[in-house]
């Protein structure tokens, strides 16, 4: 009897002191008015072969910032939130915000903190804004074995009697608070809706062998092009909604 | 971070030949899930987002994937015995929407990858091994029971190719007995179509002394008691073997799937009077299943 009075009462003042301490994002952003936004998704994209490779495991990566895929998410972006929050135009590092890799070792991770907390205090001016939200490169796992893609990407998974190609637009979303740089709010973008079962945590769509990039010409691929920028504009309004910060569903 | 979180809450639901499956309580939980009637590939329902959340700790928001379901394993009474019965497996597992389910061989424990490289991943594992009742079986009489053990340890897996995986699991019982395990396995993994793979690979078991007395020792007391004679089991290798698997997503919310597990053991385990008089060296499992996923939104 005397434990569970104890048990009541400690459940009590955690839940108490939680409520008070670490309320949720949703709470925190109430009191933010103005932000910056932040992309560093866009630079790079990956082509990876997966599933029957042979002994050709190796992921090759190519130039894409002449598509503007960064501009584009802060396009869109501020179009989403301009309804609720007043956003400024950032000036910031892109390459620095691109160039932060998640360790492989979780504890790692875990005590160092948030990577980007420190670059949106050095690499965005002008500081001083309520909030500001940070577009980056999101990694999944993508089928049985070890492969790992990230940002935007062109996979062609083999089997043993057939092959498909999908590309991916993998983003997460943080908000910082403008005074302690602390995240208010992390999400990544999840798969769209009427993807199926895609093998991949976020935006991605299957798609054919016209679509393939020929090594050389990627940046005048717009059939590519156009359907990176489908999966971006389809996901990111909704990826905003669900960290509360666009009312678009 | 939210891979660490993942995997973390992805239960095991397979055991080896003589661990068994800890599942009775995940019955319960894969009970809740199936009764989802709205479950399909879209969000079945959204939870509100919690009251509050923890510096330090992946935010619960988004979309998650819950897999429920149920499967058999006909496989040897215990560890070494000639007779095979059939027993129901619960299945269930809950990961972020759209991850991909990483390949899983029948004998791995439950585990979970604090440090992952994409094809080099490490971490904890822990085994629940069933107790083994000497009343169950007529073999058993009068050799006592074997109590419940829980084993706990690490796991190293590497994928030097998409399509082959090497895996390493050490264990030392924490609970029950107090030896060391050690797993070793290899898993050609060949997607034939884009939902249905086939896996096949080599195994390989190495056990402590204190491990495999618990199991095929005989002391004098129950030497008399059941008319074997005395064994002194020593540890060393233990059996060898082999697996596949096969399995089939029929559309984005049913998979079912198949296994076959051999083991033959070796050394003292096969050299056991248990063994040798009342059982078989020859250990083999066989397992089938099917499960349903359904996806949901916390806010």
């Amino acid at each position: 009897m005397a434990f569970a009075s104890f048990a009541t009462v400690v459940v009590l003042a955690v839940s108490v002191s939680g409520c008070a301490n670490f309320a949720n994002g949703e709470t925190k952003l109430q009191a933010v008015k103005t932000v910056g936004i932040v992309s560093a998704v866009g630079d790079q994209m990956s082509f990876a072969t997966a599933g029957l490779t042979g002994l050709n495991n190796s992921t090759q990566s190519f130039q894409i910032g002449s598509w503007g895929l960064d501009d584009l998410i802060v396009q869109q972006a501020t179009t989403a939130l301009n309804g609720r929050f007043q956003v400024q135009p950032v000036s910031y590092n892109r390459s620095a915000f691109a160039a932060i890799k998640d360790s492989p070792v979780a504890a790692v991770n875990l005590v160092r903190g948030d990577p980007f907390k420190k670059l949106v205090q050095t690499e965005v001016s002008p500081q001083g804004l309520d909030a500001y939200i940070v577009i980056t490169k999101a990694k999944s796992n993508f089928g049985g074995g070890g492969r790992k893609v990230e940002g935007i990407g062109f996979i062609t998974y083999g089997t043993l009697l057939s092959s498909h190609n999908q590309i991916h637009a993998l983003y997460e979303i943080r908000v910082f608070d403008g005074k302690t740089f602390e995240v208010i709010e992390k999400r990544a973008a999840a798969p769209l809706e009427n993807s199926g079962t895609m093998n991949l945590t976020g935006p991605s769509q299957l798609v054919d062998e016209t679509f393939a990039p020929t090594i050389g010409d990627l940046s005048r691929n717009e059939k590519l092009h156009g359907a990176i920028t489908d999966l971006i504009v389809h996901s990111l309004p909704s990826t905003l909604s669900d960290m509360h910060l666009a009312d678009v569903r | 971070m939210n891979q660490a979180v993942q995997i973390g809450l992805r239960l095991s639901v397979c055991g080896g030949m003589r661990r068994k499956c800890l599942g009775p309580w995940l019955a319960a939980l894969g009970a809740i899930g199936a009764a989802s009637e709205s479950a399909s590939a879209q969000t079945a329902f959204t939870l509100p987002a919690p009251p509050f959340e923890l510096p330090m700790v992946p935010s619960v928001s988004g979309n998650w994937t819950v897999m429920v379901g149920v499967g058999g394993e006909y496989k040897p009474n215990f560890e070494g015995a000639s007779r095979s019965m059939f027993s129901p497996v619960p299945i269930f597992s809950i990961r972020r929407a759209g991850s991909a389910e990483q390949f899983r061989g029948p004998r791995d424990s439950a585990s979970i990858a604090l440090v992952d490289f994409g094809d080099l991943r490490a971490g904890p594992a822990g085994k629940f091994v069933s107790s083994r009742k000497a009343n169950d079986y007529s073999e058993l009489n009068g050799l006592g029971d074997v109590k419940t053990a829980f084993e706990l340890g690490g796991f190293v897996e590497y994928y030097p190719v998409d399509w082959f995986r090497t895996r390493v699991e050490v264990r030392e019982g924490v609970v029950g007995h107090h030896g060391t395990v050690a797993d070793f396995s290899g898993d050609f993994i060949v997607p034939v179509i884009r939902w249905l793979t086939f896996s096949v690979g080599p195994r390989f078991t190495w056990e402590s002394t204190q491990a495999t007395s618990s199991y095929f020792g005989i002391d004098a007391m129950q030497a008399m008691a059941s008319g074997l004679p005395v064994f002194n089991a020593k540890g060393g290798a233990h059996s060898y073997g082999a697996g596949a698997q096969v399995s089939y997503r029929i559309n984005p919310q049913w998979e079912v799937h198949s296994y076959v597990e051999y083991e033959r053991l070796l050394a003292d385990a096969a050299n056991s009077p248990l063994v040798t008089l009342r059982g078989s060296p020859n250990q083999t499992t066989v397992g089938v299943g099917a499960s349903y996923s359904f996806d949901f939104r916390i806010r």
